[in-house]
């Protein structure tokens, strides 16, 4: 069917991952629309109006994901400014549900993308190791908002989880040994067996435009 | 020349007695004709038969199932934090925790409830104004020649109408009112002003032509109480007064709105602020006190939310009308968004733009309910009062209840609710960890 919009409709689905459908195209469009207050980027500034955003404790680190040029798919790296419908479409595309006609394949080309982009949310300084440091960023952002928990503990949470994921990784280390960090192999060894498609989407609902007789 | 000058006076003339005979005399008296009941039918005919034609006109095969526009448009995964995040493992804390905020952070980012309150309700099916033809593709010839046909009749031939209707209304309201403010104060002065202001209400109405049902008018506000509504548009003020005398609560404008005020409150006791006045809350308070402690004196009317809103749901209630004492008659305004969509977008929107898209829409249908009255408890403080007053608009209207501020409009959210999901997680953590 003709569609009856402007010049600016929104581009074609995307090959990978598996298309969205044109209607929730559409919807994300408007709500691109409304984010970039009519303007054909958005900016990081954009996300400041959202107010259900701003209770989450990792709102930094989500901002940042949409304009980490990693997740953009683009060869460089470091940070975009400012990204267009298409970037938009590509972050949203890393929260798709699984469909049920993928093969063994697709599910897995599926899975390591979700992760990579968990990955990169961890990774923040971009040299594909996840560094205790960075670790105890990511836990300590997560409890900011309590005064009563002390940095000390924060980062005693922090320390412990990496031994955890270190054990796992490279199993028992000498004592003089030093863990230099997660590499992306390693993060996926640990996943492994561990369901997160069903933890990492978000699901549209079939709203239909045409309806009822009144 | 001349010949032309005398056939438009002539025809001038027989218009102006039509819409006299027809339109104001019948709002003067308070009787109804029956057109607007006949105009609205038809089109509901009309209406109808073009959602007929579109569902023809699509041809994938549609899904018994419809889910409201208004409701959003992902899937909330509503499972609380404690649920999804367990850890087996006795580890205080896994990388998977990050999952649930992440998930949270980009449903937010989707879609969040409070923006979507602020822009207009979503439209099941095209009602053939072009403004709403967002989602709606071409389906056929006959449905763009009624469209067509749309067009014509609201631009050329109600947009008119409309305009000298809201002309006569306002220009009767200013001469009638100044004219019964002459008089000296005594209960004639008091009647005479109910039927001027009754009068151009009704005007007024007709020329949005409104139609509006009201509900349960044994609970009509009564004098020296105070009577608070849900607020949608600017033109929630006429919806009311066209069933009954209230005195106004606002701030002074200026120009023609001011000239209005100037004008209604020498014959009625509405309550003006000056703009310097309204930062002082007490005084704000200390004057409605005082109006509604009078028992003779007419229902305020306040809308407490303090800014436009969608229509779909009610947002935080300011307590400052709350603390004033005085019985509170809550009132209920729904509108029908078919006919014409009478949110105001301020931020979209001026008002004379405004009052364009609503005198070229097809009708403002809307229904009223009258609630019974609420006073305060002795254990309820301001907030919790508004609230429960609130609620039983919400649940009478259908419409969802939202606990933000409609000043989210313009303002940020404030840093002691951000604060709360981090206290919430490190709670947890604390509990099931072994941290001291």
């Amino acid at each position: 069917l003709p569609c009856a919009q402007d010049a600016r409709t929104p581009p074609s689905p995307l090959s990978f991952p598996p298309p969205v459908t044109s209607e929730q195209i559409e919807h994300l469009h408007r709500r691109f629309k409304q984010l970039s207050q009519d303007q054909l980027t958005i900016r990081k500034e954009n996300f400041d109006s959202i107010p259900d955003l701003e209770f989450n404790p990792i709102r930094g680190k989500i901002v940042h994901a949409f304009f980490d040029k990693r997740n953009l798919r683009q060869e460089s790296d470091g940070l975009a400014d400012e990204i267009n419908f298409e970037d938009f479409l590509t972050i949203m595309s890393y929260f798709r549900p699984i469909e049920m006609n993928m093969d063994e394949e697709q599910l897995d080309r599926f899975r390591k993308e979700k992760l990579k982009f968990l990955f990169h949310m961890y990774d923040s300084d971009h040299d594909g190791k996840i560094t205790l440091q960075e670790y105890r960023n990511v836990v300590e952002e997560l409890l900011s908002g309590n005064p009563h928990l002390e940095k000390e503990s924060a980062r005693s949470i922090a320390d412990g989880a990496m031994m955890e994921a270190a054990s796992i990784c490279v199993g028992q280390m000498g004592p003089d040994q030093v863990y230099e960090g997660i590499t992306f192999e390693d993060f996926l060894k640990m996943w492994q067996g561990i369901d997160i498609e069903t933890k990492m989407h978000v699901r549209f609902l079939n709203v239909d435009t045409i309806a009822h007789c009144y | 020349m001349e010949d032309v000058w005398s056939v438009v006076l002539r025809v001038g003339a027989a218009w102006m007695s039509l819409v006299f005979a027809l339109i104001v005399l019948p709002s003067a008296l308070g009787v109804s004709l029956g057109i607007s009941e006949a105009y609205l039918w038809v089109l509901m005919k009309t209406l109808e038969w073009a959602t007929i034609r579109i569902e023809k006109g699509v041809r994938k095969p549609q899904p018994q199932i419809k889910t409201s526009a208004a409701n959003g448009i992902i899937e909330r995964d509503e499972t609380p934090m404690e649920k999804e995040i367990v850890h087996p493992h006795r580890v205080d804390f896994e990388f998977s925790d990050i999952f649930y905020f992440c998930r949270k952070g980009f449903e937010a980012i989707v879609e969040d409830e409070v923006t979507q309150r602020f822009s207009s309700e979503e439209l099941v099916s095209w009602n053939l104004l072009t403004r709403t033809n967002v989602n709606f593709h071409y389906i056929s010839l006959r449905l763009t020649i009624v469209w067509v046909i749309g067009v014509i009749v609201r631009y050329c031939f109600l947009l008119p109408l409309r305009i000298t209707l809201a002309a006569i209304g306002i220009t009767s309201m200013i001469v009638g009112t100044t004219i019964v403010g002459q008089l000296p104060n005594s209960s004639v002065k008091n009647y005479l002003s109910e039927v001027v202001h009754l009068t151009c209400s009704r005007i007024l109405v007709r020329a949005l032509s409104g139609t509006i049902h009201y509900h349960n008018k044994e609970n009509k506000p009564q004098k020296g109480g105070i009577c608070v509504a849900n607020h949608t548009s600017p033109i929630d003020a006429i919806i009311l007064t066209n069933d009954g005398c209230y005195a106004m609560v606002g701030q002074v404008h200026g120009g023609l709105m001011g000239i209005i005020q100037r004008a209604t409150v020498k014959a009625c006791p509405h309550v003006w602020f000056e703009r310097s006045e309204v930062k002082d809350r007490h005084l704000v308070t200390k004057r409605l006190r005082e109006h509604v402690a009078d028992k003779n004196k007419l229902p305020i009317l306040i809308f407490p939310e303090g800014t436009c809103i969608n229509n779909t749901s009610v947002m935080m209630f300011k307590k400052g009308s709350f603390e004033i004492g005085g019985t509170i008659y809550p009132v209920a305004i729904k509108y029908d968004p078919k006919f014409g969509d009478a949110f105001w977008n301020s931020s979209k929107y001026n008002i004379v733009s405004y009052l364009l898209r609503i005198m070229t829409s097809w009708a403002i249908v809307c229904n009223v309910w009258y609630m019974p009255p609420m006073v305060r408890q002795e254990d309820e403080d301001a907030v919790q009062f508004a609230n429960r007053v609130r609620s039983a608009i919400a649940h009478q209207g259908g419409l969802t209840e939202l606990p933000w501020d409609g000043g989210l409009k313009r303002a940020k959210v404030k840093d002691t609710f951000k604060e709360e999901q981090q206290k919430n997680f490190s709670k947890m953590l604390v509990r099931n960890g072994s941290i001291g």
